[in-house]
């Protein structure tokens, strides 16, 4: 009897969420599936409900070359950038895990660049990379260097936004590794310590491991996010020059807003989702290991 | 008794008549106004008009109360940044909005929309006399500035409220004559000035901005090639032509050795202001882009400038010329009402005085370019800048319409492929004939995915 | 690692932390401090690093339209935040005592949700709202947020809930008390700080929020991060008021987020890591 009031108690709070989810991510979702069969185009009545080719898009999608180069710009960014968030948050961690209250303090304001609204983010590094006002042309003048108009340079350009998003998500991976590395029981190093490990023995035989699970975590999440880079690209190289910063992502964007071409930007963005959620699999696949291993 | 009821009755009757009557008129002389608005033309209606931040409409905002008062509708003028605004209205008309009622047809945008329906067409509205008194004429309007907002019948869709016509503007006449250097008037000139320039004084030999699709097809045209093959007849791309490659080489070594660092990313008003500066020593782009070195007060230049004709290639003569204009889309809610704003903005009387009152210059009606008070503010140390605005911006017009290749519907998609073509050479990517080899296959096959029958 | 006594870090590496921390938030300083400059100072090459500092971009702020798209941002954000709440609590609570199949292939869902890149939702969104009229208007914002913060909820709140003893829900049970007595009067006031947080994060997506709000909005519903690149515009940038526009989209976020840096980990692995 308890149970029954309590199992319709239950789906009564279910139900309102499952809906939402059911019509704000499952229709969409739908939507876009349905919509990349199509040769959708807006300024073209009639085109969203042919489907007399569907796999058209689908089938188009190897032989545009932009579309390959937009996936290979996304994996040189993801890549970079993950690698360096890792280290630098990595050493980040190192610096700052100790027990005084000062540092505590400082730690919340590294949180700053992760917190900040992303085009705000944009914004910020806009500046820098713009020569007639910023701190970082004028210290290269001082320095008798010509550094490059930075974001309209071919090498440059997909570098500034590596950096730029590392900057930002910097605080992440820093933040996941300090609460890793303060879960390290103090007597493991202290222990290596008496058998004459130095700080760098410490670190690769002691801490390395125990972090390592995190590490690939971290770096799998920030994979995922990276996917979504849009506000660095669209304020600071709008992709180019040519398309050497065109992600996936911003192709996309360019294809549905500029272009009206829905249909093919569905396809595009399907794509992308089966990538996302491959690795989101892998994210929940590793949590599960742990818990199952802790 | 009953007698006395039928009196109390009527009485009755009568004194509410009486009070009814009075009330009507204490209300009448407590709130005259609404009668007096019932009796203007559009009371009640709010206009929703759109575009893109620009001087001409803060400018024509100071205006505006007087207009609401004459009409009695309310305008809602919305401005937002220029890459914001094109991409909200573009996705707006696109999918058969009606949230505006009069837009701004910016002149990127202006051929994919006409061609594709988008727009109301205003011949109803300037041939019905009712609507449009005859002095408004709608003749009077540059006919080169109009061509983007004509369809292949030759209906009109907009009308220019901003005439883009290619100018040359050199700030640092005292370094060339120092150097002893004339005004260049060809291709080959250009380059040996901007060389010779360069590097003079800090001082670059040539500023642009980033709408390399704009910049560019002077070039390739002066060379004798064209964007596509014979528009608006025959679309199909024609960047790989030997003319084309010629022109792009020729353009991407001028950005790349004699323009200021990051010029691929400066947007207009960046260049503007290294011309204004005297950081840059040639811009070629829209009159109203140049001829600030002249009559802004901001120019630390105006001595030493000069705004001449952009130099001619050895095949062709044609310096860009378009405008922008407003129109009113398809769907709109208030049609008769976005007229009546339209045609008070353009009409001669605010387009004079906007030159009067504010010195701003790039109208379009020819009576008021060619008019005495134009043509004093306008000359500026002995050089007539509203004649050489006119001539450049009837150009299209007259003989050989060159500017085709922008008004056809296709145009964006091939815009584009200019846009990386141009920034693949600048930086070295690729070459001239590598990059437009790579731009042409991709313009086509865009092109054919997009639906042109190619 | 270090046998000193805690409390205390060696000098050296108190050093390090802060010139870390000002070499990383150096581009965040930059634009701070413009947002106190004229445009001319701005231009200035060099530029000056001593100089009167004027309020005047951000009093122009706040008597342009940017005062009602800070407004607009409150509001969408706000009223987000409540509905996902209202809907994601109980849900997260049915949830943790779910003993059904599907809860994991659930989870892989709101996972998915919450990683997924907002353009595969836009236009869907873009079309219904035209049709329903919702367009460029602060309830179609704040339906948008609170469905992305639904998971995001979901997913914060349903450890927490975890956390709670089974025993004191079979005491109450015993005690004759009704679920939803027990839900309001028991599970809700052990959870409050895992609520607290949840709210805070929910505000913080929805106020950093810029795709969406370029798409779904025009001018009337226009939020803060949108309304700060309407700055840079055909004429010109204005780098003060960008820089002032900047600061203050950067202010509620700010103070929030250092109020919850606790669950921030937490909440952008969408609950997966523990912070």
């Amino acid at each position: 009897m308890i149970e029954a009031g309590r199992r319709s108690f239950n789906r009564i709070a279910l139900a309102p969420s499952l809906v939402v989810l059911a019509a704000v991510a499952g229709l969409p979702a739908l939507y876009l599936l349905v919509v990349s069969l199509t040769p959708f185009q807006l300024a073209n009545p009639g085109s969203s409900s042919d489907f007399s080719a569907p796999l058209r898009n689908y089938a188009l999608l190897p032989g545009d070359p932009r579309f390959i180069n937009s996936l290979l710009v996304q994996a040189r960014l993801s890549f970079w950038s993950v690698l360096l968030q890792v280290i630098l948050g990595t050493g980040l961690a190192l610096l700052l895990n100790v027990k005084s209250r000062m540092v505590e303090f400082a730690r919340t304001f590294f949180l700053i660049p992760m917190v900040l609204p992303p085009i705000e983010v944009a914004v910020i590094w806009k500046l820098v990379y713009t020569p007639d006002i910023s701190p970082l042309y004028y210290a290269a003048s001082l320095l008798h260097v010509t550094l490059p108009a930075l974001t309209s340079d071919v090498s440059f350009a997909l570098w500034s936004i590596i950096i730029a998003d590392t900057w930002e998500w910097l605080p992440f991976t820093f933040l996941m590794v300090l609460a890793a590395l303060q879960t390290i029981p103090d007597e493991y190093a202290g222990a290596a310590k008496v058998d004459g490990a130095n700080p760098v023995q410490i670190f690769l035989y002691v801490t390395l491991p125990f972090i390592t699970p995190i590490l690939i975590v971290s770096a799998m999440f920030r994979l995922i996010d990276s996917v979504k880079a849009f506000p660095l690209i669209f304020l600071l190289t709008q992709g180019g020059p040519g398309d050497v910063t065109e992600v996936t992502n911003y192709y996309a964007y360019l294809l549905a807003f500029d272009n009206n071409e829905i249909g093919y930007s569905g396809a595009v963005t399907v794509v992308m989702l089966l990538l996302v959620s491959a690795v989101s699999l892998g994210v929940l696949w590793m949590g599960r290991r742990r818990e199952a291993l802790a | 008794m009953q007698g006395a009821r039928s009196h109390h009755s009527l009485t009755a009757v009568s004194r509410r008549k009486v009070l009814k009557a009075s009330a009507a008129a204490l209300s009448m002389a407590a709130f005259p106004l609404p009668a007096i608005a019932q009796s203007k033309p559009f009371s009640g209606v709010t206009l929703h008009a759109a575009s893109f931040q620009h001087r001409f409409f803060t400018l024509l905002q100071g205006y505006i109360p007087e207009f609401e008062e004459r009409t009695g509708m309310k305008v809602d003028l919305q401005l937002s940044a220029f890459p914001v605004y094109n991409q909200q209205a573009n996705l707006e008309l696109s999918s058969g909005g009606s949230a505006f009622d009069v837009v701004n047809v910016t002149f990127i945008l202006a051929a994919r929309w006409v061609a594709a329906g988008l727009l109301a067409n205003l011949d109803e509205f300037t041939s019905d006399p009712n609507l449009t008194p005859p002095e408004w004429n709608p003749k009077d309007f540059v006919d080169g500035a109009q061509v983007p907002y004509r369809d292949a019948k030759g209906s009109t869709y907009g009308y220019s409220w901003e005439g883009g016509a290619m100018l040359m503007g050199l700030s640092r006449m005292d370094l060339m004559e120092k150097k002893g250097l004339k005004v260049p008037t060809t291709f080959a000139e250009l380059q040996q000035v901007c060389a010779e320039i360069n590097g003079t004084d800090n001082v670059s030999g040539l500023v642009s901005f980033q709408l390399h699709h704009w910049c560019l097809p002077p070039y390739v045209q002066g060379f004798g090639g064209n964007i596509f093959r014979n528009p608006p007849a025959d679309i199909m791309p024609a960047l790989n032509t030997p003319q084309a490659i010629q022109g792009l080489e020729y353009y991407a070594n001028l950005l790349k050795n004699d323009a200021p660092r990051g010029v691929l990313t400066y947007t207009e008003d960046q260049a503007r202001q290294s011309l204004l500066t005297g950081r840059s020593n040639i811009f070629i782009h829209s009159s109203a882009w140049v001829t600030p070195i002249l009559l802004s007060p901001d120019s630390k230049v105006k001595d030493t400038s000069r705004v001449v004709r952009m130099p001619a290639g050895p095949v062709h003569d044609y310096p860009a010329s378009n405008s922008q204009g407003l129109g009113i889309p398809k769907n709109a809610k208030n049609k008769k009402a976005a007229w009546e704003f339209i045609k008070w903005a353009l009409s001669p009387e605010i387009s004079l005085r906007l030159v009067k009152e504010h010195g701003h210059s790039s109208v379009c009606r020819r009576s008021v370019i060619t008019s005495e008070e134009y043509r004093k503010l306008n000359t500026v140390n002995g050089q007539d800048l509203g004649a050489m605005y006119l001539e450049v911006l009837e150009l299209p017009a007259k003989g050989d319409n060159y500017m085709a290749y922008r008004t056809v519907k296709e145009f964006p998609i091939v815009g584009d492929v200019i846009n990386k073509a141009v920034e693949q050479t600048v930086t070295g990517q690729l070459t001239a004939s590598a990059a437009l080899a790579a731009a042409q296959e991709q313009a086509v096959a865009n092109l054919r995915r997009a639906g042109s029958a190619l | 690692m270090s046998v000193r006594p805690s409390g205390q870090a060696s000098v050296r590496r108190r050093i390090a932390v802060v010139l870390t921390l000002l070499i990383l938030l150096l581009p965040f300083l930059w634009l701070l401090q413009m947002s106190f400059k004229t445009n001319d100072q701005i231009l200035q090459f060099p530029p000056p690093l001593i100089f009167t500092p004027t309020l005047e971009n951000y009093s122009a702020l706040w008597h342009s339209a940017f005062s009602q798209s800070f407004v607009n941002s409150l509001l969408s954000a706000s009223f987000s935040t409540l509905l996902a709440l209202l809907f994601g609590v109980p849900g997260a609570y049915a949830l943790s005592r779910w003993s059904g199949r599907g809860k994991g292939s659930l989870r892989f869902v709101i996972l998915v949700t919450r990683m997924a890149p907002p353009i595969a939702f836009t236009i869907p969104f873009f079309l219904f709202y035209r049709w329903i009229g919702l367009l460029d208007t602060v309830t179609g914002l704040v339906l948008v947020y609170t469905s992305f913060n639904l998971p995001l909820v979901i997913w914060m709140m349903q450890p927490f809930f975890e956390t709670v003893p089974a025993s004191l829900e079979e005491a109450a049970l015993v005690d004759g008390a009704s679920a939803r007595v027990i839900f309001t009067r028991i599970m809700l006031p052990m959870v409050t700080p895992g609520i607290a947080a949840t709210a805070i994060l929910c505000f913080l997506y929805a106020w950093n929020d810029f795709f969406f709000a370029l798409i779904l909005t025009r001018t009337a519903a226009r939020t803060a991060p949108v309304a700060v690149v309407n700055f840079m515009n055909y004429e010109g940038w204005e780098w003060g008021k960008i820089a002032a526009g900047g600061s203050l989209v950067m202010a509620p976020v700010l103070v929030f987020s250092l109020a919850v840096r606790r669950y921030l980990v937490s909440g952008l692995t969408a609950g997966a890591v523990k912070g």
